[in-house]
């Protein structure tokens, strides 16, 4: 007998759940004082409810602080802000499907530290850093994911505290020179899902998606010099050319000089960990390179910005930046440094905190300003709290 | 002025690499005697009448009697073509002491006199650029209905001839500079739709006077559509204009298909004078044009001279092995056919030169590839089952074969299709080489195998080696180890299912036939643009160097820059070739002056673009950011110095009779052009979107958590954690309200109830239940307990909904009213009795803590924990 038989309290949750959003329609938004504002931001960035004597403190910030930021930053100190809200944030940006369900992993880890000790978050894809937890058995192996397995059941552990995220080094952790760590991208995680087989081109697309909030069609411009496409793209798809010339061409024009960086990089899928080969081009580079024999043939790391000029110029690249360099390091602080990082971080904040995107003016003005306010300080936490003081209802 | 240049090796790919040696070649003069002796052949009455000598089932067959070959050349110039041209049906008419016409190269009385005579007429450097393939492709008595294709069957014989010399030996290259010209202007079909063509061409002449056939209405349904009708419907006019434009020239408007086919060929004129209609159309033509403004050259722009593709050196040589081929598709005879495979354009030729030609029919879905190839859709490409006898024959003889094509699969989706196949339909077949998605199939008969050919050898799966790309496949059998396939030159299965055998078992009656079963259910998409049967199984060192010589017509498109560089007959030179219908390549571009005392230093070269018809190609531009010197230490007087070693396409306009190329510098020796930067456009102005909620839902993990942090049970309890387990991914994953479904409800409170259930049991909580129930009598029956109802609810509805009401929660007397009647029922409602209240039940201290755990679930599970 299952528990809901047990009970036949199944139909009674339900009603009580029906009763229940139905009165909540009619109260919860024009009714909003000091604590319902306060309950909302703790729910909203916690993950949560708060409990009364949390909402009395937070409310009472409310007065001298009517944006709510400074609430938030009471409500952040929550474990669950950490080990549930930016685990679930970050979580969909590790694997190709999106997929927020997946256990958690360094990737994760290094977005949850960076927040809790405020590190600059354009470092996110160029840093040589890594956050784990030394009270958690096993320790980090550039090998396997258990490290970071056990640290998930340990946050849900109610005596879990997010001080138990500690700051290290991918270098020193997964022994890879500090020169070719970038953050995020080559954190184990990233690796096994977008250096594993394939072309390397993954790494760049879900960076791309993840970090500037847009895939290869917004970025589609057959315009551009098409120098670095590799051999194996076909310039005449199923004998038609005109479908490399309107398609292909507008996007791997732009994307395969920049993943050229990645040009040492492998996943091993053998000894499940990343590979890097300084000097020599990975294999995977010269894939299918008969598909046409006259495409570009990859020499080294090297990269270069195909994008700063024309439509794209649009991203906003960073002018103190040279648009060209080696690895992926470069590459990371190259699109890190640009508007449509800072925006898109914004942006997946607003949307985890308000549930909703920018949708008109006033939406819009606020992601301006904190999107501003990011790119001078690059403070994430700053941004969950300014968004969840928006939003905190009035 | 003409020059030559010569290098060594195997492959076109290099040329710049290798060792060019420019000299004066002095050809002209030779040239034009050869060609006065073969116009002799007429006749020398004065009529040009030319008797084409009896159509090719095979030379007749002669016995030769004369002496002896004298040399070992002699012998191979008798086997490979002397033996096949001095028939009387064929060049052995005129051109043999009977037929009187010198050269005599196809005398019968001594074979060594005829070696002497055919030495003045072919290239065996060049096969192709002999004036013996040159004249007859240009319409001197070729025996089948297709000059290009006598043209080709001829250079086969020659190259054969040539043989080890042709094939891998020194091989000379004739860099022959285009007329110097300036980039014109040049007039482009207007995208209008056909707007202006409908007013200047269609209505005035063609919809009037071609409808009746060339129009998909029609009875006839002749293609090109260019009629396409009724003129009221915009679409079928638009249709009618795309099928026209290759049948125009704007710039020459007399030189127009349209226009020749009536002046020249009298097709179907509608009065009595053809000339009075050619003349006419003419005019439309010319007005047409005449409505169109030319695209003027920038004059800003550094230019080169300019050139087109057939102006271009050809790239002679390709190199292939072809010394076992038995019979050769290289598909060079339809490319003014578009979309029609009617007529001339029916009939695809076998141009091995081994008898009886096994020439294909096309029928279906099957139309004509530029830059030589066929296209398949859903048709086939078949030859009579006579003709294809001689695969039986040829193959049976040696007991081993290779079928090689190139091959561009239209996707790799398609199974069990039939790429090149010799059968009588779907389950009867000598060999078949077909497609599975990823895959390439062989089958093969043999006396292991049934008489499909099964069981077949296929591509490894996990290899994924077909791609929707142009590639070269070579299927191979000898009788030792049996079947091998190769692709892009590579070996890539060779674990025959049944290795080896004998094809003794062939059935001399079936079928050759391409793109399709004999059957015509098995269509397979996809271009191929070659195909060679070899009754031998080649080596992979011949399978490679057929590889590398490609497939398609090269040629070496020189672009003058002597008005830039002032260095005498300088050139940037790239290898071109129609890529596809729709494209051109262009490949390795080197600068080189074709005076050996130059000595080029110094010169810029930077950001160089390709013209087309009096204008930058907007889109393949890879030499865009070249930036690179010409340098003494790097040039060299025979292989100049290589710009970039790279391709790419760009988009083909007019066709490559009409497009004009040029170049264009950013930096050229002293001259710049100052490009200006791409314009950025202005960033789109956001639009307002969707009013959304501004209240949403917790997602799985917030509602444990929030499950945990409302009771106080630990997530880590195991019977919670399992639980959580279950339904992790059965909870809501996005915040919209909109999307919460019944379905979320029952996971939530399944994991409601798990964690109601840790609590009531006092297990794993950090705030005791006794604590956090206070007086709320557990141990006792439910009647007594639930007599202090509100000892259980209160804590519940302060954690919910706020110790201090928060207006953003219900109401929490509402609510509290609401688990009383869950509890005791709603009087005079039979189908609410309450908890307390249903039979069948033991009413003890457990059933107390199962109501408990119920009021909890219907709590903690509710839209107050889930909405926020």
């Amino acid at each position: 007998m299952s528990m809901l038989d047990m009970f036949g309290s199944h139909r009674a949750t339900w009603r009580l759940f029906v009763a229940v959003a139905l009165l909540l329609c009619g109260i919860s938004v024009a009714l909003a004082g000091p604590r319902e504002q306060a309950a909302r931001i703790h729910e909203r960035l916690a993950g949560v409810p708060a409990t009364d004597a949390m909402i009395t403190t937070m409310a009472a910030t409310l007065a001298g602080d009517p944006t709510g930021a400074a609430a938030a930053q009471i409500a952040m100190q929550n474990p669950n802000f950490y080990s549930v809200t930016l685990k679930n944030f970050a979580a969909p940006w590790t694997n190709r499907n999106h997929d927020a369900f997946v256990p958690l992993n360094d990737y994760v880890t290094l977005v949850m530290g960076m927040v809790k000790d405020n590190v600059p978050f354009d470092q996110i894809l160029s840093g040589d850093l890594l956050y784990t937890a030394p009270g958690v058995s096993p320790g980090p192996s550039p090998s396997n994911n258990d490290h970071f397995a056990a640290l998930e059941t340990r946050m849900r552990n109610p005596a879990f505290n997010q001080s138990e995220l500690v700051a290290t080094t991918q270098s020193g952790t997964y022994g890879i020179p500090p020169a070719a760590t970038a953050g995020a991208m080559t954190t184990r995680a990233a690796s096994e899902a977008f250096f594993i087989a394939g072309t390397n081109r993954a790494m760049f697309r879900f960076t791309l998606v993840n970090h500037l909030c847009m895939d290869m069609e917004q970025v589609h411009d057959t315009s551009i010099t098409p120098d670095n496409i590799r051999q194996d793209v076909s310039r005449s798809p199923g004998g038609d050319s005109r479908v490399f010339l309107n398609g292909c061409i507008g996007c791997h024009s732009g994307m395969d000089p920049l993943a050229r960086a990645f040009a040492y990089y492998n996943y091993d899928e053998t000894t499940t960990r990343l590979v890097y080969t300084p000097g020599v081009v990975q294999p995977k580079y010269f894939n299918n390179n008969k598909t046409f024999p006259d495409g570009f043939i990859t020499p080294d790391d090297s990269w270069n910005n195909h994008w700063r000029q024309g439509q794209n110029a649009l991203i906003g690249w960073n002018s103190g930046l040279p648009g060209s360099g080696q690895g992926a390091k470069s590459l990371g602080q190259e699109l890190a440094g640009t508007t449509a990082f800072a925006q898109c971080q914004v942006q997946k904040v607003f949307k985890t905190v308000c549930f909703r995107d920018a949708v008109d003016s006033a939406d819009r003005a606020q992601v301006a300003t904190m999107t501003n306010t990011f790119r001078n300080n690059f403070n994430l936490r700053q941004v969950f709290a300014d968004s969840a003081g928006y939003c905190m209802g009035n | 002025m003409q020059y030559v240049t010569t290098f060594t090796g195997t492959s076109l790919v290099d040329v710049p690499n290798r060792l060019f040696a420019p000299r004066a070649r002095l050809l002209a003069a030779g040239v034009a005697l050869v060609a006065t002796m073969l116009a002799g052949c007429s006749g020398g009455s004065g009529a040009p009448v030319e008797v084409v000598p009896g159509a090719g089932n095979g030379p007749a067959a002669q016995t030769y009697t004369g002496p002896a070959p004298s040399t070992g050349d002699v012998q191979a110039f008798k086997i490979n073509l002397w033996d096949n041209i001095h028939a009387d049906n064929r060049c052995g008419t005129c051109h043999s002491v009977s037929g009187g016409q010198t050269p005599m190269f196809a005398r019968s009385d001594d074979v060594n006199l005829a070696y002497a005579a055919a030495n003045m007429v072919v290239d065996l450097a060049s096969p192709k650029d002999s004036m013996m393939v040159v004249k007859v492709g240009g319409g001197h008595n070729c025996w089948l209905a297709s000059n290009a294709a006598c043209a080709s069957i001829l250079t086969t014989w020659i190259t054969n001839w040539a043989g080890s010399t042709a094939a891998g030996g020194d091989k000379k290259i004739q860099l022959e500079p285009p007329v110097i010209r300036d980039p014109g202007t040049s007039k482009n079909f207007p995208d209008d739709q056909g707007l202006l063509y409908s007013t200047t061409v269609y209505n005035p002449i063609v919809s009037q006077f071609c409808s009746r056939c060339h129009s998909s209405s029609s009875s006839v349904k002749q293609q090109p559509f260019f009629a396409e009708g009724p003129s009221n419907n915009a679409m079928a006019v638009q249709a009618a204009y795309e099928a026209a434009k290759p049948k125009m020239d704007l710039d020459d408007p007399a030189n127009s298909r349209f226009v020749l086919r009536l002046r020249n060929e009298s097709h179907n004129c509608w009065t009595a004078s053809c000339t009075n209609d050619a003349n006419a159309m003419q005019t439309a033509i010319t007005n047409f044009a005449a409505g169109i403004s030319p695209t003027q050259v920038d004059p800003n722009l550094v230019t080169s001279k300019a050139t087109t593709l057939y102006e271009g050196t050809v790239a002679s040589g390709g190199h292939r092995d072809d010394s076992t081929v038995i019979a050769m598709y290289e598909f060079k005879t339809g490319q003014t056919c578009g979309q029609s495979i009617t007529g001339a354009c029916a009939t695809a030729y076998d141009t091995s030169g081994v008898d009886p030609a096994m020439d294909l029919t096309l029928s279906g879905g099957v139309q004509w590839f530029g830059g030589w190839g066929l296209n398949f859709t859903a048709g086939k490409a078949q030859a009579s089952t006579a003709a294809s006898k001689k695969l039986k024959t040829l193959i049976n003889a040696t007991g081993e074969y290779s079928i090689e094509a190139w091959v561009t699969p239209g996707n790799v989706v398609q199974e069990d299709m039939r790429i090149v196949s010799y059968s009588a339909g779907l389950t009867q077949r000598n060999f078949n080489l077909g497609q599975t998605m990823y895959n390439y199939d062989f089958f093969n008969r043999s006396d292991k195998t049934d008489g499909n050919g099964s069981p077949q050898l296929s591509t490894p799966d996990a290899a994924e080696v077909l791609q929707a790309s142009l590639q070269h496949v070579v299927a191979t059998f000898d009788p030792a180890t049996g079947r091998k396939i190769y692709v892009n030159g590579v070996l890539v299965a060779s674990n025959d299912p049944t290795p080896g055998g004998l094809l003794n078992d062939w059935d001399d009656t079936f079928a050759f036939v391409l793109g399709n079963e004999v059957s015509g259910n098995r269509n397979w998409a996809g271009v191929i643009r070659l195909v060679a049967i070899h009754n031998r199984a080649l080596s992979l060192s011949q399978i490679q160097q057929n590889f590398q010589a490609g497939v398609g017509e090269k040629y070496f498109l020189m672009f003058s820059v002597e008005h830039l560089t002032s260095i005498p007959e300088s050139f940037v030179v790239f290898e071109g070739s129609q890529f596809d219908s729709y494209s051109y390549l262009f490949r390795k571009p080197f600068f080189i002056s074709l005076d050996d005392t130059q000595h080029p230093d110094m010169i810029d070269v930077r950001g160089l673009r390709i013209g087309l018809n009096g204008g930058e190609a907007p889109v393949g531009q890879a030499y865009a950011n070249l930036n690179t010197q010409i340098t003494t230490a790097m040039y060299s007087s025979d292989t100049g110095q290589t710009l970039l070693d790279l391709g790419t396409i760009v988009p083909l306009e007019k066709g490559p009779d009409s497009d004009e190329f040029f170049l264009t510098f950013d930096k050229l020796a002293s001259h710049t052009f100052n490009r200006p930067p791409p314009v950025t456009p202005p960033a789109p102005t956001p639009a307002d979107l969707d009013p959304v909620s501004a209240i949403g839902v917790h997602t799985f993990d917030e509602i444990s958590a929030s499950l945990a942090a409302l009771t106080g049970v630990s997530q880590l309890d195991s019977a919670v954690a399992n639980t959580v387990a279950t339904v992790r991914q059965s909870l809501p994953a996005d915040s919209d309200i909109k999307a919460v479904l019944a379905s979320h409800q029952v996971a939530i409170a399944q994991l409601a109830i798990g964690y109601c259930d840790a609590l009531m049991e006092n297990r794993n909580t950090t705030i005791p239940r006794d604590t956090m129930f206070v007086g709320f009598n557990f141990g006792a029956a439910p009647a007594t307990a639930f007599a202090s109802e509100n000892l259980l609810f209160d804590p519940l509805l302060n954690r919910v909904l706020g110790n201090t009401q928060l207006a953003s929660q219900p109401d929490k007397t509402t609510v509290r009213t609401e688990l009383h009647n869950l509890v005791n029922g709603i009087s005079g409602d039979s189908t609410r009795p309450g908890l307390l209240n249903t039979a069948g039940v033991t009413n003890d201290a457990a059933r107390t803590r199962n109501i408990a755990k119920a009021v909890c679930s219907a709590v903690i599970g509710s839209a107050a924990m889930l909405v926020n």
